[in-house]
């Protein structure tokens, strides 16, 4: 008895003396926004995704309004087609709703894990396209390096397009046609002309590269 | 391959360069590697700045309401009285009127076989009555709750649509709250596919919110031993 009647005015913050009127609805108030905790602004990331696992709808909005920005984004970028990248979109919030609680906060930030997901979905759906397309017969290096600096292009001036553009360029073409172009290293190594290995290690140490430049970048908030 | 060999292919892996099996060498790699863990979240990081480099588009408003209807199969408003008037009705035959448990200062009778019809009707008529009033409860988790009372004649209930099962230890409990003081008005458990009624009989002009808290099985707690995971103003 002594812990619940504690429990509640914990809760409410009433206090028992108070004469003021409207004490009778204050109460109300801070229980309502003490259990709706999405409402609120500035809730962090995994307070949302472990709202998600249980199911709250709530939640669900908030990460989706938060999130899907970036999402959308990355795979229009690299599918450059709208309908394709809005498929994808509600894939990724669809496997979330489905899976939050196979994110495990110890493999890092929501954000990341998110975007980690998005970029898989769309690298597959990029290699579906591939396996149902007929590829030109004679694709030349330099379409390759077109496709590179075409994905450079388009990214937004910023640190990370600095830091790309600081890279060696051997370093810079693997990771574009890699992550932009969503090829497996293998392919890289034969749009490049390079060997297996020789594409592995540029694209080991452009990562590693990019890691040391980029850590501790502030992402700008979606 | 060896720890080395697979360490090696992480970057690729964060890039998703890696060819399905190789991905999924590293992925069972990953479930027992700490040291691999640590270092993927650090290169998928970095991937997920790679990612923010792209010209920064908001998708269409519709795939919004999309996604939200997606994971909503059932509406998520009923209109009252109308509405549940002819929901109700329909469904009165399927509808289960679950006696509260505890015994307090409302109403809490075990509701005998041969009552229940009786209070069944009861029930419909301040659902659907003109001074029927609704309070949508809502919370932590994802429901379609609804408190219906009609404050002139004491005479309420909770309606529950979709609410978790909450296992076997647990049972739901519904709170009247005046004030900061919590007043049990009944456990419950809700029924897979089918709305359950909670009739609650009180002054209702005593009290300001009703709430939902899950306590111990079967009889629930003399007063609330968790946070509410559902609350509405009444």
């Amino acid at each position: 008895m002594r812990s619940s009647a504690m429990f509640f005015s914990m809760h409410t913050g009433i206090q028992h003396e108070s004469s003021n009127p409207n004490s009778r609805i204050t109460p109300i108030r801070e229980i309502v926004s003490l259990v709706q905790p999405v409402a609120r602004e500035g809730v962090q990331d995994r307070e949302l995704l472990a709202g998600v696992a249980r199911r709250n709808s709530g939640a669900f909005e908030a990460l989706y309004d938060r999130y899907s920005r970036p999402v959308y984004s990355l795979a229009l970028g690299m599918l450059r087609d709208a309908q394709a990248a809005q498929e994808i979109t509600q894939e990724v919030f669809l496997s979330i709703w489905r899976q939050a609680d196979e994110f495990d906060p110890t493999r890092g930030n929501v954000r990341s894990w998110l975007l980690a997901l998005a970029h898989h979905k769309t690298v597959d759906a990029i290699r579906r396209g591939r396996l149902r397309a007929t590829e030109p017969l004679e694709e030349t290096q330099a379409s390759d390096l077109d496709v590179v600096e075409e994905a450079l292009r388009r990214l937004e001036q910023g640190r990370v397009r600095e830091a790309l553009v600081r890279l060696p360029a051997e370093q810079r073409q693997a990771i574009v046609l890699a992550y932009y172009g969503g090829y497996t290293q293998q392919e890289v190594a034969e749009r490049l002309s390079i060997p297996l290995g020789t594409a592995k290690t540029r694209i080991r140490d452009a990562m590693i590269r990019l890691r040391g430049t980029l850590a501790g970048v502030k992402e700008a908030t979606p | 391959m060896t720890h080395e060999s697979l360490r090696d292919l992480l970057p690729a892996y964060a890039l998703d360069a890696l060819t399905a099996d190789q991905a999924h060498e590293v992925s069972a790699h990953l479930e027992t590697c700490e040291l691999c863990r640590g270092e993927l979240a650090l290169l998928q990081e970095t991937a997920s700045q790679l990612a923010g480099a792209t010209p920064q588009v908001a998708p269409p408003p519709r795939l919004r309401d999309q996604m939200l209807a997606a994971i909503h199969p059932q509406p998520r408003t009923i209109t009252i009285p109308r509405g549940w008037a002819i929901g109700l009705a329909a469904a009165a035959a399927a509808l289960v009127i679950v006696a509260s448990l505890t015994a307090a200062r409302f109403s809490r009778e075990v509701v005998l076989l041969e009552q229940r019809v009786a209070r069944q009707e009861q029930i419909l008529s301040v659902l659907t009555g003109p001074a029927a009033k609704t309070a949508v409860l809502a919370g932590v988790v994802q429901a379609n709750v609804k408190f219906v009372y009609d404050p002139s004649r004491g005479e309420g209930a909770l309606v529950v649509t979709d609410l978790r099962d909450p296992g076997r230890q647990q049972v739901y409990q519904l709170w009247l709250v005046a004030g900061s003081t919590p007043e049990s008005a009944g456990v419950f458990r809700p029924e897979a596919g089918r709305p359950i009624v909670v009739p609650v009989r009180a002054d209702f002009t005593k009290y300001q919110a009703v709430a939902i808290s899950i306590e111990r099985a079967p009889f629930g707690a003399s007063q609330p031993t968790t946070t509410p995971i559902l609350t509405g103003r009444i």
